[in-house]
């Protein structure tokens, strides 16, 4: 049979497995064995003494009998005229003991003077009551046989009168006539008509210090067997009385004291889950409990108590905390709103120019990057571009690259070329740069009428060049160093021309260090091929293909780096005049 | 990342492992710190370095000016690709590389 839980069972099934019917079985078998145990000890006790004080009763009765018949009457006497009397008659006239003739063999005995008073003494002793029989007899060890002197009241067919004797155990017979004289002279036999009987004798002397007979007097214990027969009733009733109240009383302060408390605890309990589940916080469902029994369901009770305070503080905390997350949150998302904001992001950025496009992407990797891109026209004829990464990430890095990003464009904006830009760039921030933070810049700047781009590099990624066949190529540029390091940097120069066709791909090192969940790095040669790969996308989602090249090599691994890109593609008079009669065609049409 | 470090005289020599990145340089820029209280001169062997990244650059930087006012630091057993990231960044003319 499998085991079954609390919750699966009926309610008289509960009722039977309950604590207090426990304990209320408990109780019962204990006091009912401890009963039975007292009951037992207590009968065999009683027994005992019932027995002593018969034995002691029987004895006194014969020891006074005894004396007083030797003091009326010549017992030794009359004892040894029925023991001759006795032995001179033959077997077969002791064993016919009824008739007349055998008892005519006592007649001098039996009708003597002093018989007379020896019956009126036994008489007298049997009247008082304390004995079932008294009576005078001796032992004869040749014929088994206790023979009988004297009784208060004859019983001839029984073989009980002067001269008549009755079958006893040798045992009896040898424990009498060989008695030590030490301690009490009793025998107990079982007989047919009185059950247990104790024969308890004070023997007679005769003027030899032989023993002449014995007083002798009977108990049988019928009364005890009664009295032990009441007394068990009596007590068996009683016991059945108290056994049930014990049980009872025990199984109530059982109820009063543990199960009402527990079921108070799982009622509190159940509700204070069905709080929890309402959303209902700071209960006190264990705290109002009124628990005092001062013993382990108290205990529990306090600690479930200190359980729901704790619990409660503890929600309180994690709501505290979970607002202040959320508003956290919140203000990183505003902050990454504006950073976004900072970029441009319109594409295409200037469709009102056909010599060229540019397309750019900025996936940071916490809520606000430390990446940046700019573009933006100085004059008509000069497009400027920045790529740049700030070191670090987050709120810091964010805080940095909107500085750098102002900075550089406004000196851009000013005329200034791509390695005075980044000088006095480098300048400016050095100045206020006390967190030792860098930032790695490309600048360039397109001569839009011829292709011609001048570039300075302040220790930022080789940038990548296609020809007008769409062959790319890393470039080997010169690198100067990080923006913020220290002052009085000097940046080198060069140039390149963008023929009509031709793309030129920027990146951050989010790009190429973009990590596989076997940290495995995305690489220069990966890169390389996913540009190459993509050379003959149109511009609007060549970004796009690269990205795609990249999470599939990244699959699921959290990227730690921001990820930008730009890429520009030269078009050029050429087809911007090819442009411009498209354009007029579909204007005549 | 695991740096071991050896003091000659007044001299310290430090061998990171394995990865400078995001999450290991704090722990590079406090074993730098810590180790150049009291020293005049700084050795970064980067034998055992497989990758720095930029916050593993700033460590490096900070280092290269605290050591200035006194016999500076100096970079030795850069391994190529380590080397690609000072040249990318310029830092190749401003570190003491051997």
């Amino acid at each position: 049979m499998r085991n079954k839980s609390v919750r699966d069972m009926r309610l008289w099934e509960r009722q039977q497995f309950s604590l207090e019917s426990k304990v209320f079985r408990q109780a019962v078998v204990g006091a009912a064995l401890l009963g039975v145990i007292a009951l037992l000890a207590a009968v065999s006790l009683n027994i005992v003494s019932f027995v002593r004080q018969e034995i002691r009763t029987s004895i006194g009765m014969a020891r006074s009998t005894a004396a007083l018949a030797e003091a009326e009457v010549d017992m030794a006497g009359m004892a040894k005229k029925v023991r001759e009397a006795y032995d001179s008659l033959s077997e077969e006239m002791r064993q016919d003991r009824s008739s007349a003739a055998y008892r005519a063999q006592f007649s001098h005995v039996r009708y003597s003077q002093d018989y007379v008073i020896l019956q009126r003494i036994l008489s007298a002793a049997y009247s008082a009551d304390e004995v079932d029989d008294i009576y005078i007899g001796y032992y004869d060890e040749k014929t088994h046989a206790l023979v009988f002197i004297g009784v208060p009241e004859e019983d001839v067919s029984a073989g009980y009168f002067t001269g008549g004797w009755e079958r006893v155990s040798r045992n009896e017979i040898h424990k009498f006539n060989h008695w030590d004289g030490e301690g009490a002279l009793y025998h107990i036999s079982r007989t047919k008509p009185y059950g247990f009987l104790c024969t308890s004798g004070v023997p007679i002397y005769d003027s030899e210090g032989n023993i002449a007979c014995f007083a002798l007097a009977d108990v049988t214990f019928m009364d005890l067997i009664h009295g032990v027969r009441d007394y068990v009733v009596q007590y068996t009733i009683a016991l059945y009385v108290v056994v049930c109240f014990v049980g009872f009383l025990t199984s109530f302060r059982m109820r009063k004291m543990t199960v009402e408390p527990i079921n108070e605890i799982a009622e509190a309990a159940e509700k204070y889950a069905r709080d929890r589940l309402n959303g209902i916080s700071g209960t006190e469902h264990f705290s109002s409990l009124e628990i005092h029994t001062k013993d382990e369901v108290e205990n529990l009770a306090l600690v479930m108590s200190d359980m729901e305070e704790a619990l409660s503080e503890y929600e309180e905390d994690l709501t505290r905390i979970t607002a202040e997350k959320e508003r956290i949150s919140t203000e990183l998302m505003l902050a990454k709103r504006i950073q976004a904001n900072m970029l441009p992001s319109v594409f295409p950025a200037f469709p009102e120019r056909g010599e060229f496009d540019i397309y750019a992407s900025m996936d940071p990797a916490k809520e606000v990057g430390g990446d940046f891109y700019d573009f933006f026209l100085t004059d008509d004829d000069h497009l400027a571009m920045v790529i740049a990464d700030v070191s670090g990430k987050g709120v810091p890095a964010a805080l940095f690259m909107m500085a750098s990003k102002i900075v550089i464009s406004n000196y851009a904006m000013l005329g200034n070329s791509p390695k005075e830009v980044l000088r006095m760039a480098n300048e400016t921030i050095c100045k206020s740069n006390r967190e030792e933070m860098f930032v790695t810049v490309w600048m360039g700047i397109l001569e839009i009428s011829t292709g011609k781009v001048t570039a300075a590099n302040a220790g930022h990624e080789n940038p990548v060049l296609s020809d007008e066949n769409g062959h790319f190529e890393m470039m080997k540029d010169k690198h100067g160093l990080v923006i913020g390091f220290m002052s009085g940097v000097r940046y080198k120069e060069y140039e390149f021309t963008m023929k009509p066709g031709s793309r030129l791909f920027l990146y951050t090192d989010g790009v190429p260090e973009a990590t596989s969940a076997e940290e495995e790095l995305f690489g220069n040669e990966r890169m390389m091929a996913a540009v190459r790969a993509a050379a003959a996308v149109p511009l609007p989602a060549f970004l796009g293909k690269i990205r795609e090249s990249v999470d599939a090599f990244v699959k699921d691994a959290p990227q730690f780096d921001d990820l930008t890109m730009m890429a520009l593609e030269y078009r050029g008079q050429e087809i911007q005049g090819k442009g411009e009669a498209e354009n007029e065609h579909s204007e005549n049409g | 990342m695991n740096i071991q470090k050896t003091v000659e005289g007044k001299a310290v020599t430090l061998v990171p492992k394995g990865r400078i990145d995001t999450l290991t340089a704090p722990d590079f820029r406090q074993a730098v710190a810590e180790s150049i209280e009291g020293m005049d001169a700084l050795v970064i062997d980067c034998s055992e370095l497989k990758y720095i990244s930029s916050a593993g650059l700033r460590v490096l930087m900070s280092a290269h000016k605290s050591m200035l006012q006194k016999d500076g630091m100096k970079i030795v057993n850069v391994r190529p690709m380590i080397l690609e990231v000072f040249e990318a960044t310029g830092l190749d003319e401003v570190f003491d590389i051997e």
